[in-house]
């Protein structure tokens, strides 16, 4: 095991421990190891002995803050849906946070889907978690058995071969081109920050997608969720999607059709970028989730720098700070909106 | 398809007007005789802060060959803000449907106020003549296949 | 009926030969990296590396979706409102490699959907081509469930890959007729003695004796409904269908009709227990409205119900839903935790 992890791994669990002992928290969402090399568990701890079972590494890919709302519910006190709230505080959940996964809860406070008072926010620097996906393709989808993590490499085995792989040339496309890997909101920390970082070509790969013609991008789209079986692991992945109907479930009117047709998958894959739009903060989850391989992280991502361009906003930064899509400015950009006059182009 | 693409081919346009300035307006250019293409069906909604993604989809689906969305002029809004909303939302949609490979000419968004009569026939066919241009919608419409496989 | 046999040279012009009368499906590599099933014209396109496909084989016995009759809402037509049969293709589908696991499940399936005529009409469209696996992946566990790497359940026709050969054997009334006139040489002796040498190797078992539908099938419902494990296995559960729609015997369906533009049809395709709409009363009431209750079901349903029923596991330990669980959910350690109680 790579000594930073190492590191990380003790100090959660001290952390993890002391704040279920003090009956600080009521439990702990951190992550254990998964049977599958390469896929972490999330795990809640609820017994101060249960911290022996977390685990960090590079392949902490989920939100743990889609986990947040619902095991703060779990530990209230059972209510019919009407019913007040108990009085007295209620139970808090100790929880680690990376930069997307804070700036995640930041929004989830904002949007009223947990309290500030309840959580207690361990945050770690996130180095940069591996994509699973990008560690097969360097083996040629030859099965792995075993990923042993080093500080900068990999060592891949499988049946009948052993690989180096240099952690950085792993790492996810959203963790490359991440300039906020500190947590925004904690109330304690693991290991040192780092302060931020830069990115030659934040959307370089957004830009790519843009600049072909649009014949070639709806090919593109097209190819890129021919895939889907429609699954909505990149829905339920997502912290932001907590709807208690999905629009995908909504039968009058029927907005998506249910099974796999072309029409419906793209229609799906749309609305649910749209629903992130100024929400999404590029932490992966979705695509980490996607058992096809679907890489709908470009869709929000899109979506993200055009919140950037229009109206300068990155969401979780700031807590005081409302939505893009739910405030506006009278001098906002309008030069999409048809005048009378004005010719189409010739496309 | 091809026969459709003929001069004499009218699209089908889905317009989402707004009850308060866009439709008086459509109303106002029926009333004062100004032509205008037949190819316009209107949806009367409160108010373009009304309009989701979700009925613009819907629309393509179901084999609109164009959409119009329009609303009162910024800072006219009957609802005093809903249209600034609308403008965001729509900003980021239209951007994100050219991003994935739709014309940008298939879904169109304007202000006409209620006097405007005039100009919502000439958005009209402003409108109709872009999405003639583009033919036929194909990418986002929605088949019932006999049978699959 | 005699083993048949084909050197691998010849296998190319054997399907090409076979996709005059069949549109033919096998294991092909997609462009993102992994296996799943395409449509195989040749050789070239064919990929039996070890393990199974991404999707499992259902698709082709409960397609996504069926198409359960069509109709016209155009008032003024005649046959308005009629119900029209949807209209099959003629021609029949041969799968290709078909994995000893994914060939149980369509045996495993038929016992529920045992009078369904859409079922059964794809049984008769499909004749399946088993490949018997000569290695295994570290998610196999097939042996735990009472498959093996050379079980027949389901299969019309098995095949051997020897050093440099392919060994036909039928194994169905259907299997027998395809072969007959395929222009296939009888087995040669040093081949015959390779199969009987044939050395899988198959997963490990989960201990030495135990048959666990059996086991299963006399614990107590009670006690396995209300098992201290279950919150633990629910925690990480995104409820996701990943594990269902990749599950080769989970069956489930939902009916909706869909009607556009005058043209209706009634479908039927997948749907997940995992999902709450699932069991949604129309009255609001939701009996499994909570994940716990969900990831209960999906697990009671493979390991207890379904054996109560029928007899064995409706599982068939491809380990498809192992491979691919986004939090790694793993039911060989539920199995466990069920012989435990």
């Amino acid at each position: 095991m790579s000594t930073i992890n190492e590191k990380i791994t003790t100090e959660i669990r001290k952390v993890a421990k002391e704040l279920l002992e003090k009956d600080e928290v009521a439990a702990f969402l951190g992550y254990t190891e998964g049977t599958v090399p390469m896929v972490m568990k999330p795990f809640v701890a609820r017994r101060p002995e249960d911290v022996e079972k977390l685990f960090w590494n590079s392949f902490c890919v989920l939100n743990l803050a889609n986990y947040l709302p619902l095991v703060l519910q779990s530990l209230e006190p059972p209510r019919r849906p009407n019913d007040p709230l108990p009085e007295g505080p209620l139970p808090r959940v100790g929880v680690l946070a990376t930069g997307c996964w804070s700036r995640n809860m930041v929004v989830q406070i904002k949007e009223n889907q947990i309290e500030r008072e309840r959580v207690i926010i361990v945050g770690i620097s996130s180095r940069g978690m591996v994509d699973r996906k990008k560690v097969q393709a360097q083996v040629d989808h030859l099965e792995i058995t075993e990923v042993i993590e080093e500080d900068h490499k990999l060592i891949v085995k499988g049946p009948g071969f052993t690989k180096e792989i240099n952690r950085w040339d792993v790492v996810r496309d959203n963790c490359k081109s991440c300039v906020h890997p500190d947590p925004v909101i904690y109330d304690e920390v693991i290991g040192d920050f780092s302060g931020g970082r830069q990115v030659p070509k934040r959307f370089g790969d957004i830009q790519e997608i843009e600049d072909m013609d649009i014949e070639e991008r709806w090919k593109w789209f097209q190819e890129e969720i021919s895939s889907c079986i429609r699954c909505y692991a990149c829905r339920n992945a997502c912290p932001l999607c907590y709807c208690p109907t999905c629009f995908v479930d909504d039968s009058r009117p029927q907005w998506v059709g249910k099974s796999i047709d072309k029409t419906d998958t793209a229609l799906f894959h749309i609305l649910r970028a749209f629903h992130c739009a100024g929400r999404c903060t590029d932490c992966g989850a979705c695509e980490s989730a996607c058992p096809m391989g679907i890489r709908m992280r470009l869709f929000t991502k899109k979506l993200y720098k055009d919140c950037m361009e229009l109206y300068g906003f990155e969401p979780g930064l700031r807590i005081d700070e409302p939505l893009p899509l739910t405030t506006f400015k009278l001098e906002d950009p309008q030069d999409y909106i048809l005048q009378q006059g004005q010719k189409g182009e010739e496309k | 398809m091809e026969e459709k693409r003929e001069e004499s081919w009218q699209p089908k346009i889905i317009a989402f007007l707004c009850n308060w300035c866009s439709y008086a307006g459509a109303d106002l250019a029926g009333v004062s005789r100004y032509q205008y293409p037949p190819s316009i069906r209107i949806v009367r909604v409160p108010c373009s802060g009304r309009v989701s993604p979700n009925m613009i989809l819907d629309a393509l689906r179901s084999g609109a060959d164009g959409v119009l969305v329009s609303g009162c002029h910024p800072g006219d809004c009957h609802y005093i803000s809903g249209n600034f909303y609308a403008r965001r939302r729509f900003a980021l949609f239209k951007r994100f449907l050219e991003f994935i490979g739709i014309e940008p000419d298939r879904v169109n968004f304007t202000w006409i106020s209620a006097s405007e009569g005039e100009q919502f026939a000439q958005v009209a066919r402003e409108v109709t003549e872009r999405v003639k241009r583009l033919g036929p919608a194909r990418k986002l419409v929605k088949e019932i296949e006999p049978c699959p496989q | 009926m005699k083993p048949l046999a084909l050197f691998k040279s010849e296998l190319d012009g054997f399907l090409k030969e076979l996709s005059r009368d069949y549109d033919i499906f096998g294991p092909k590599r997609q462009k993102k990296g992994y296996l799943d099933w395409g449509e195989i014209e040749g050789l070239s396109d064919l990929d039996l590396s070890p393990g199974v496909t991404k999707t499992s084989i259902k698709s082709f016995f409960l397609p996504q979706p069926e198409v359960l009759f069509e109709f016209s809402t155009r008032a003024r037509e005649e046959r308005a409102f009629r119900l029209k049969e949807p209209k099959c293709p003629d021609r029949k589908r041969v799968l290709f490699g078909v994995r000893p696991c994914d060939a149980r499940s369509i045996y495993l399936n038929s016992m529920p959907y045992k009078d369904d005529c859409y079922f059964q009409k794809n049984i008769e469209r499909n004749i399946v081509i088993g490949l018997f696996c000569k290695a295994h992946l570290s998610t196999c566990f097939c042996t735990w469930v009472g498959g093996s790497p050379t079980s027949t359940d389901g299969m019309d026709i098995g095949v051997y890959e020897l050093e440099d050969s392919f060994i036909f054997l039928p194994f169905s009334q259907r299997g027998q007729e395809f072969l007959r006139d395929k222009g296939l040489r009888e087995i040669g002796q040093k081949e015959e003695e390779q199969i009987d040498a044939y050395k899988n190797h198959a997963p490990e078992g989960i201990s030495e004796g135990v048959d666990i539908a059996k086991e299963f099938s006399q614990k107590s419902l009670f006690d396995l409904y209300d098992a201290r494990f279950w919150q633990e296995v629910t925690d990480p559960c995104l409820n996701c269908g990943t594990c269902t729609f990749l599950c080769p015997t989970c069956y489930c369906f939902d009916i909706q009709d869909e009607v556009l533009r005058g043209k209706g049809r009634r479908i039927r395709y997948w749907d997940s227990c995992m999902f709450p709409l699932f069991t949604l009363h129309a009255s609001g009431h939701n009996p499994r409205g909570e994940k716990v209750k969900r990831v209960r079901n999906r697990f009671m349903h493979k390991l207890k119900y379904f054996p109560d029923r029928f007899g064995p596991i409706s599982c068939v330990g491809c380990g498809r839903c192992v491979r691919d669980c986004p939090v790694s959910i793993d039911i060989r350690q539920v199995i466990r935790q069920f012989l435990e109680i």
